[in-house]
């Protein structure tokens, strides 16, 4: 750990803060008076100040504090939540980002603050005050702790006693021990300082230059509750043992102590009180001969049960307090639930889990190559071999991929802040509904596919719902609503995005495409062609946007991000009563199950998921020609692409009338009949990009490479679908969509 | 498989032709024309393997290459310099050519009749490409280079390898049906 890191790791912190603040403030908007939530909103902005002070960005800690000192007083009720309150500490919260992003990315902390920055900030905070007064305190050094809040001791003796062991590693963890004691000296006065030396640094062979073997005593006077103080070193709790004193009674020291423990010295409650002192060995070793001696006596099944617990005989026998005793079992319990925790998550950074994720995908590659490579050269024995490892292998695959599987809520949820923010400013009641949040995606994909939902909610909001007296004019609650629902199906997530507005005039679109020339006053179009029209480059622009009843900001922009991870949009919309867009995007963008077939020299991919089924074409086969274009499989007429015509890559060696392939495939609510020389059967799929030179070529979605190491290209149906109908169409066909 | 891996000389001073007296340049063939290129673009040259067609591009893009495991894509020169497409032989190679856009770099293969050898020409021995008389685009050209009292043609791998024009992989009439009548799909 760097001391870059260190930062990387606040702002990865301050970001969580943040994003939990916002939540939180969401939340007191429905219910002002919730605790959790008053709680939160408290505790991010302590903790970003406490950070903040480690890293000496004083304009940080100087902002938070005041809003931080605000929310104590809203906690204990001294000041009451209103919305114009709340929605200053949403503006505070922005800010809080603003400020820490030009702090941390100024070379030194000590760069002076925009002073622009400085400015709305003290605007913010005078906002805060109720009485209009600025309430800006000057941070932190008047934090006396609330009166009204009787979680904390009072502060009877005026010397604390801070103890701080260093670790050896604090160094090379880019931690400066002597910032913590600066930042300490700017919330009061450091009356004494020891500093102790690790027994570690005078072993002759053991000094190691680069490790710290600072122990520091301090003896400190200041204004300040123990949370302000732990505050001071919670960025440092992995590198230093901390232990913060009250000179107060010998208990209220055996307490304090109980609950700076660290983790890893939590055992049995005896060795526990032993160690910090408030217990001897002898009175331990008593107190074990007595539950020794009891147990004894009961059988030794039922041992455990019948057992008295240690802390009862100790206070039995009265050498210790309850409380003190009561305080030792809570740190007991409190490191067993976190050591669970922790036991339940781990966080990995995203690039090593994508390098895995390549690796994989070679070895996918390579078994397939294995594969190859045993089939000519014939050696049976080994086939049963091979299936093991490519079992393990598409395990693995789906394992690792899983690990970049997240939930879309996460993502879903900072929606509401958009929401919120939008439907204020246009003065528009508008409800978020979020459903699905669960369903589970790459989060590559789920990082792509946010720019593109903004853009559809934004549409929704700005253009989608109108005013509450439109609506009650039309009949139609003043709230409107934008729901946002998620699902799997077939390999794909699908998010839909709908709302209960004004909805899309097709006939405006209509008018509007003919007028730039997109389409010609004697086309025929279907309604969802028309609808369609406006994901067309052309009616993009904002101002056609808003004469055309709203929508189509960007819209071609948003088809183009999507189709760029293999999705694809559809969109309805009824005209008075609301649109709805539909996204399908493929769940991950590196492996995928897919089925390989010929045509032509060539092999082509088609994602296993689009697969409906494939039928041999033949007589036999209940498949006849209906048209030039359409086949009637057992009833149904389908649509049909002869890949070796669209590709004009027929084989002139393969004789005519050989017997041909039908695959079936399937995109949104379509259904299309690819025509191929030959099945060859299912294969994991590494989907390699083709690189910039194709990045304009449609319907080819990537390349993968196969076991003989040749390449095969991955086909993106609806694109080929789409493909097919623009030459049908210029060939002078009338259009159909199936 | 016959390799002939060559040291990328990226050093600026090696391009600048002021503190560089002589530049390396390569030369190959492509429709009985020894053409010669700077050799800092080039990173490798390999012999032909399989080129797995791209459907629905124009004749300039060959196709693309297993190279290593990853999928590169090959420019047919002879088609890009309006020679027509290169016919396989033996001697057929590709040369792997890096091309920056913006802070990428992509890497191209150059499909070409015949590599030939590495040439020294010195900086007097470099002159302005003609302005007409030439089969080959202008802007193809870098300069002419003067060997054995021969001019060979300097290409402009930044022309010739564009990666904005090779992109718009025109030709494609499909393209611009697409990008009129968008949306159905």
């Amino acid at each position: 750990m760097s001391l870059d890191s260190a930062r990387e790791a606040f702002l990865a912190e301050v970001a969580e803060l943040l994003q939990s603040m916002e939540d939180a403030l969401l939340a007191l908007e429905d219910d002002p008076k919730d605790p959790e939530s008053l709680n939160e909103v408290f505790r991010a902005m302590h903790t970003i100040k406490g950070t903040g002070g480690v890293f000496g960005y004083d304009s940080i800690v100087d902002f938070t504090h005041t809003v931080e000192t605000l929310m104590d007083q809203v906690r204990s009720g001294q000041v009451p939540l209103t919305r114009p309150l709340i929605a200053a500490l949403f503006e505070c919260r922005d800010h809080t980002a603003r400020l820490v992003e030009a702090i941390v990315e100024a070379s030194t902390p000590e760069a002076p603050l925009d002073p622009e920055l400085a400015r709305a900030g003290d605007a913010l905070l005078a906002q805060l005050s109720p009485s209009g007064k600025a309430a800006r305190a000057t941070a932190p050094s008047t934090a006396a702790p609330s009166a009204a809040d009787p979680k904390y001791l009072p502060v009877v003796s005026d010397l604390w006693m801070i103890t701080l062991k260093f670790k050896h590693d604090t160094f090379r963890d880019g931690m400066d021990p002597l910032s913590f004691l600066r930042y300490l000296g700017s919330l009061g006065d450091l009356v004494h300082v020891t500093t102790l030396l690790d027994p570690e640094a005078t072993r002759e062979d053991g000094f190691d230059p680069e490790s710290c073997y600072l122990h520091f005593g301090i003896g400190f006077r200041g204004e300040v509750d123990k949370p302000t103080l732990a505050g001071v070193f919670e960025f440092a709790d992995q590198d230093c043992e901390i232990r913060i004193l009250e000179p107060d009674t010998a208990q209220s020291k055996y307490l304090e102590l109980l609950a700076a423990v660290p983790d890893d010295q939590v055992g049995w409650i005896g060795d526990l009180l032993l160690r910090i002192g408030a217990l001897t060995q002898g009175e331990l070793d008593r107190a074990l001969e007595t539950q020794a001696a009891e147990s004894g006596e009961a059988s030794d099944g039922e041992e455990a049960e019948r057992k008295r617990r240690i802390g009862e005989i100790l206070i039995e026998q009265g050498s210790i307090k309850p409380a003190v005793v009561e305080q030792a079992a809570r740190t007991q319990e409190a490191v067993r639930t976190r050591r669970q925790e922790e036991a339940h998550f781990i966080r990995v950074d995203a690039q090593r889990l994508g390098h895995l994720i390549d690796l994989i995908g070679e070895l996918v590659t390579s078994s397939a190559a294995i594969r190859v490579l045993v089939k000519r050269a014939g050696v049976e024995d080994m086939n049963e071999v091979i299936d093991g490892v490519e079992y393990l292998v598409s395990e693995i695959r789906d394992n690792a991929l899983q690990l970049r599987m997240v939930p879309i809520g996460e993502s879903l949820s900072r929606f509401k802040r958009v929401v919120r923010d939008a439907s204020r400013e246009l003065s528009k009641e508008i409800e978020l509904v979020i459903t699905g949040g669960e369903t589970e995606l790459d989060k590559t994909v789920v990082e792509k596919m946010i720019d593109p939902l903004t853009h559809l909610i934004r549409n929704a909001i700005d253009h989608g719902i109108e005013t509450p007296e439109v609506r009650r004019s039309h009949g139609k609650p003043s709230q409107g609503t934008v729901r946002i629902n998620a699902y799997h199906d077939s390999g794909h997530i699908v998010v839909e995005i709908a709302d209960d507005g004004a909805g899309l005039d097709a006939e405006r679109i209509r008018a509007k495409a003919e007028a730039v020339g997109l389409v010609k006053s004697d086309d025929v179009l279907t309604r969802e062609e028309t609808l369609r029209l406006i994901f067309a480059a052309g009616l993009s622009t904002k101002e056609q946007a808003t004469n055309l009843s709203g929508r189509g900001v960007g819209m071609d922009v948003v088809r183009r991000n999507i189709e760029a991870l293999r999705g694809t949009v559809e969109l309805d919309s009824h005209l008075g009563e609301g649109t709805l867009v539909t996204i399908v995007l493929p769940l991950t963008l590196a492996i995928i199950d897919g089925f390989l077939v010929s045509a032509g020299p060539d092999q082509y991919v088609i994602p296993l998921a689009q697969v409906a089924e494939c039928v041999e074409m033949g007589a036999a086969s209940g498949i006849k020609r209906h048209g030039e274009h359409y086949i009637n499989l057992r009833g149904e007429v389908l649509p049909f692409i002869r890949l070796t015509e669209l590709f004009e890559n027929a084989d002139p060696r393969r004789r005519a009338g050989r017997r041909e392939s039908l695959v079936v495939v399937r995109f949104g609510h379509h259904k299309m009949g690819l025509v191929v020389d030959a099945l060859l059967g299912e294969l994991q799929t590494v989907i390699k990009p083709l690189g910039k030179v194709f990045e304009r070529l449609r319907g080819v979605a990537g390349a993968t490479i196969l076991g003989t190491g040749d390449i095969a290209l991955i086909l993106d149906v609806a694109e080929l679908a789409a493909i097919a109908e623009g030459q049908r169409d210029s060939a002078g066909k009338r259009p159909v969509v199936t | 498989m016959g390799e002939m891996v060559l040291s990328n000389r990226t050093s600026a001073a090696a391009h600048s032709e002021v503190d560089d007296e002589v530049t390396q340049y390569l030369t190959f063939a492509v429709s009985d024309e020894r053409l010669a290129m700077s050799i800092d673009a080039v990173k490798e040259i390999i012999e032909t393997p399989a080129v797995t067609r791209v459907p629905m591009t124009p004749d300039y893009i060959r196709g693309v290459i297993n190279l290593r495991g990853s999928v590169v894509p090959v420019i047919d020169l002879g088609a890009r310099l309006g020679r027509g497409p290169v016919v396989l032989t033996k001697r057929s190679c590709i040369v792997l050519v890096e091309v920056h856009v913006g802070d990428e770099a992509h890497v191209l293969g150059m499909l070409v009749d015949e590599v030939k050898n590495i040439l020294e020409i010195a900086r007097e021995d470099i002159k302005p490409p003609p302005e007409f008389g030439s089969e080959i685009r202008t802007d193809f050209i870098e300069a002419m280079g003067r060997v054995d009292e021969v001019f060979v043609i300097i290409l402009s791998v930044d022309h010739v390898l564009s990666m904005q024009e090779l992109a718009a992989l025109r030709r494609l009439s499909q393209e611009a049906a697409l990008g009129g009548a968008d949306g159905e799909s």
